[in-house]
């Protein structure tokens, strides 16, 4: 059988780790074929190498069963290759037909910017992707930044599509559109490379290859293949996949949020008349895509953002408009979304990441000097309670992969936090295992008596951990709805503007 | 540990050697050139002396770049800072004339860094509240400073007037104002002490204190430090203040202990020169030191070098650059390591 792409014996290591180990993988012309596995299994060590931004120590690549030495993208794309990365390569102040032409430059010095105009606008056409050419990137919700990148591969004549954790950042209607387009692309005669670690979406392609710590661990055919058999094969273990709630009365309110209003750098509103309230044992869902207030929302309870009109009652005080400090001083803990850029300082050590925010504290003093040895303690602590895989607690912080990332800060926030946790997508990008973990803090932390705000893009998720949901959309609640009660169509049309004709608005007064 | 030092005497070769290249193009006996430096920097007890007074601004500016630089705070105002410095110290001495020496020296360096902190004061303020970048704001400051001065000098109140000319410098200080000597030697003033002692200061800050660490988290990623409750701000206003305080105590010290009189030509490039010295210096405090110490050697030797080597001694502030250039190419080749692999 004729192969599109053929990887054989691909070896790539890194010091002391080897990321690929005699991979074997071939696509075939029109398939949607899948890398599946955890983060750190090899998938992106993979499509590194095919896209030619590692040189494999040992294997060979053919393309239509013709050897190829792909020694860079760009020999990459020149092959037909393109890829789509998890974190877009997009020039901000461009608008969108500048990004898919910078840098493709075919015709020597001029710029043809018309000509791209016409064959880009074909593109569009043929698959019913809607987009403003003339549109800067800055003003594209990320959705539709995604496909400034598909179209920049399309606009190459690629004929292999490298996607790499494409969903991450879409809805489930966005994720919808995007599937049924690659759909599309496959019938053309395209063959698309899907990296992810979402089931539903590997049950979309045709095959999957599952990798675990660099190994192939099969190649299956996804339609006699089963959701459970594929997270057996990447965990190496059976896994979970709800955790169990307890029951409990939520308790006074925490937290009571009326009115609140928040505009964003052009003075544009960012958030309408937000009102909610969160109580003791109580988990508040925050359902909604990606864009549309959910970050300014726990930028201004956390206190990074002025809230424009509104109160905000912490335990009964007027806390609008305080700094961070002082809504960390008065016990909230806050889990941002960008945990490298927000939630840590990446060059740091754990050690020093663990106590961000608090190196002031008189308990990690000694006079006017950090108690280094009291930092250490408490990081190798929280290292072994939070299991945190790191060869120490003096690792920097970037170094380490994004699950472990993150528990560093649930392990600082939870440390210092007393009666509040905003947990902004505390799950983004994570593996299933560490998912599994998070949810359980989550929980924990909510036996214990706090209050938790999470919002998540996940829709199942919140389905199992919030005790309600409030669904955000432009900025605005369109509801509060009980999640034993509604459906996830009901909850999507919320999602995308609809308010709920007879859900009950359970909204709870503030005491 | 062992490739970084590697690394960093592999630039100093590269320096010397493209310095030598540099001396050969002027027909100067190239042995003799490099051998009249070396006497001048360190030849002989005079000479390790000279080298020692010339590295003590150097570092204290350079110690001045560091504080701000590890902040990713890009301040250029050393320069004007160094003047303010002496300014303020000067003012110090007309003010506190009389004291006892143990009142009068730190009075009038606390004078002089008071007046290079106000010109960070400055700077700070503009970029937090007008987000004026500090790169602009220095280096207009330091046009300012130069231009104030050079009026305070010339028909100022400050300026020297014998019968019939004005000349661009102040009258000589009187000698109970001379920093004194170490070990009785009155070229060899106490001020020396100063930058070793600053160096230890900002070491033990940098890396021990709360506001050390929030200085390298600023550099490293001020969104997360502003998240977590980190006056940003403020910590702005600190690091200027100190890095103002740390480069016109350079200026104060070069008035007080060497010039003795306030005249520009002694003090300029002490500022722009401590920027080469703390990046020479890794933006390390001890690197700095080094650094500092090898600059002032340069410019020790470069008297020797101009008389005995019979090459312009402009060829001093050309080596310095040339030697940064490896120094910084040395900082990123010290972070990769050539790693045997074993064969498939």
């Amino acid at each position: 059988m004729s192969t599109a792409l053929r990887v054989e014996g691909l070896t790539k290591r890194f010091a002391g780790v080897t990321a690929n180990d005699d991979v074997h993988f071939d696509l075939r012309p029109g398939e949607i074929h899948c890398l599946f596995g955890e983060n750190g299994a090899g998938k992106s060590t993979l499509s590194s190498c095919i896209f030619g931004y590692y040189r494999p120590d040992s294997g060979d690549i053919f393309l239509n069963d013709q050897p190829v030495h792909i020694a860079s993208p760009m020999d990459a794309i020149r092959l037909g290759i393109g890829m789509v990365h998890q974190h877009f390569a997009l020039v901000q102040d461009f608008t969108v037909l500048e990004n898919i032409i910078v840098g493709t430059q075919r015709s020597g010095w001029r710029l043809n910017a018309a000509e791209a105009r016409r064959k880009i606008g074909d593109i569009c056409g043929g698959y019913g992707i809607e987009i403003d050419l003339d549109a800067y990137v800055w003003e594209l919700p990320v959705g539709k930044q995604q496909w400034v990148e598909i179209l920049k591969a399309l606009y190459l004549d690629a004929r292999v599509l490298i996607l790499d954790e494409p969903t991450a950042v879409l809805t489930p209607g966005e994720s919808a559109i995007l599937f049924k387009i690659i759909h599309k692309m496959c019938q053309r005669g395209m063959s698309v490379i899907l990296i992810t670690h979402k089931l539903v979406e590997v049950m979309q392609s045709n095959r999957v290859t599952v990798l675990r710590k660099g190994r192939v661990v099969a190649t299956l055919d996804t339609p006699r293949t089963t959701p459970d058999e594929l997270a057996r094969l990447m965990v190496g273990r059976v896994v979970s996949f709800t955790v169990t709630k307890p029951d409990l009365e939520p308790g006074e309110t925490v937290l009571a949020v009326e009115g609140l209003n928040a505009r964003g750098f052009w003075g544009e509103p960012v958030l309408k008349d937000v009102s909610f309230s969160v109580a003791r044992h109580e988990i508040l869902g925050i359902a909604g895509v990606a864009g549309n207030g959910q970050k300014e929302l726990f930028e201004v309870l956390c206190g990074a953002r002025r809230p424009a009109a509104g109160t905000i009652r912490l335990k009964g005080e007027e806390v609008a408009g305080m700094s961070p400090r002082q809504m960390m001083d008065r016990g909230v803990g806050h889990i941002p979304d960008d945990r490298f850029r927000e939630g840590l300082v990446p060059d740091f050590s754990i050690a020093d990441n663990v106590v961000l925010g608090w190196q002031r504290s008189p308990e990690y003093r000694r006079g006017p000097f950090i108690d280094r040895n009291a930092i250490d303690g408490l990081a190798r602590e929280m290292i072994a309670e939070y299991q945190i895989a790191t060869r120490d607690e003096k690792v920097a912080a970037g170094k380490l992969s994004g699950g472990n990332a993150q528990k560093i800060i649930i392990a600082r926030e939870f440390l210092h936090a007393s009666g509040l946790v905003l947990a902004n997508q505390p799950t983004r990008g994570l593996d299933v295992s560490v998912i599994e973990y998070v949810q359980m803090q989550l929980l924990r932390k909510r036996s214990e008596g706090f209050a938790i705000l999470l919002a998540s893009e996940e829709l199942g998720d919140l389905l199992n951990l919030a005790d309600r949901i409030a669904v955000m959309f432009k900025g605005e609640i369109m509801g509060i709805v009980d999640p034993r009660t509604s459906s996830v169509a009901e909850i999507g049309a919320m999602m995308a503007g609809s308010r709920p004709e007879a859900a009950p608005r359970k909204e709870r007064v503030p005491a | 540990m062992l490739w970084t030092a590697a690394s960093f005497v592999i630039a100093v070769v590269a320096g010397l050697a493209v310095s030598a290249a540099l001396v050969a193009t002027t027909g100067a006996d190239v042995p003799q050139v490099f051998g009249a430096l070396l006497q001048g920097a360190a030849g002989s007890p005079k000479a390790l002396m000279t080298t020692l007074i010339k590295a003590t601004p150097l570092i204290l500016t350079g110690l001045a770049t560091v504080i701000a630089f590890r902040a990713q705070i890009w301040s250029i105002g050393q320069e004007g800072q160094v003047l303010a410095g002496a300014m303020g110290g000067y003012l110090g001495a007309q003010l506190l004339a009389g004291l006892p020496p143990l009142l009068f020296f730190p009075g009038v360096l606390v004078f002089g860094m008071a007046a290079g902190m106000v010109v960070g004061w400055i700077a700070a303020v503009l970029r937090n509240s007008f987000a004026v970048n500090e790169i602009i704001s220095t280096v207009m400051l330091n046009y300012l400073i130069v231009y104030l001065l050079s009026w305070l000098l010339q028909g100022g109140p400050w300026g020297e007037t014998g019968d019939t000319v004005s000349y661009h410098q102040s009258p000589m200080l009187p000698e109970a104002a001379f920093l004194p000597g170490l070990f009785g030697n009155a070229r060899l003033h106490a001020g020396i002490l100063l930058p070793f002692l600053a160096a230890a200061i900002c070491a033990l800050v940098l890396s021990r204190t709360p506001i050390g660490y929030e200085i390298r988290g600023l550099g490293h990623n001020p969104v997360a430090l502003r998240h977590k409750g980190v006056n940003v701000g403020r910590t702005v206003i600190c690091i200027m203040v100190a890095s103002g305080a740390l480069a016109a105590l350079a200026g104060a010290v070069e008035l007080f202990g060497v010039a003795h009189r306030l005249r520009p030509d002694s003090l300029v490039g002490l500022g722009y020169v401590g920027i080469i010295v703390g990046m020479t210096g890794a933006l390390s405090p001890l690197g700095t030191v080094l650094a500092g110490l090898f600059f002032g050697g340069l410019a020790s030797g470069a008297v020797y070098m101009r008389v005995l080597g019979d090459v312009p001694a402009s060829l001093v502030p050309a080596m310095q650059g040339i030697t940064l250039f490896f120094f910084l190419c040395a900082g990123v080749i010290a972070r990769y390591r050539i790693v045997k692999v074993a064969a498939q």
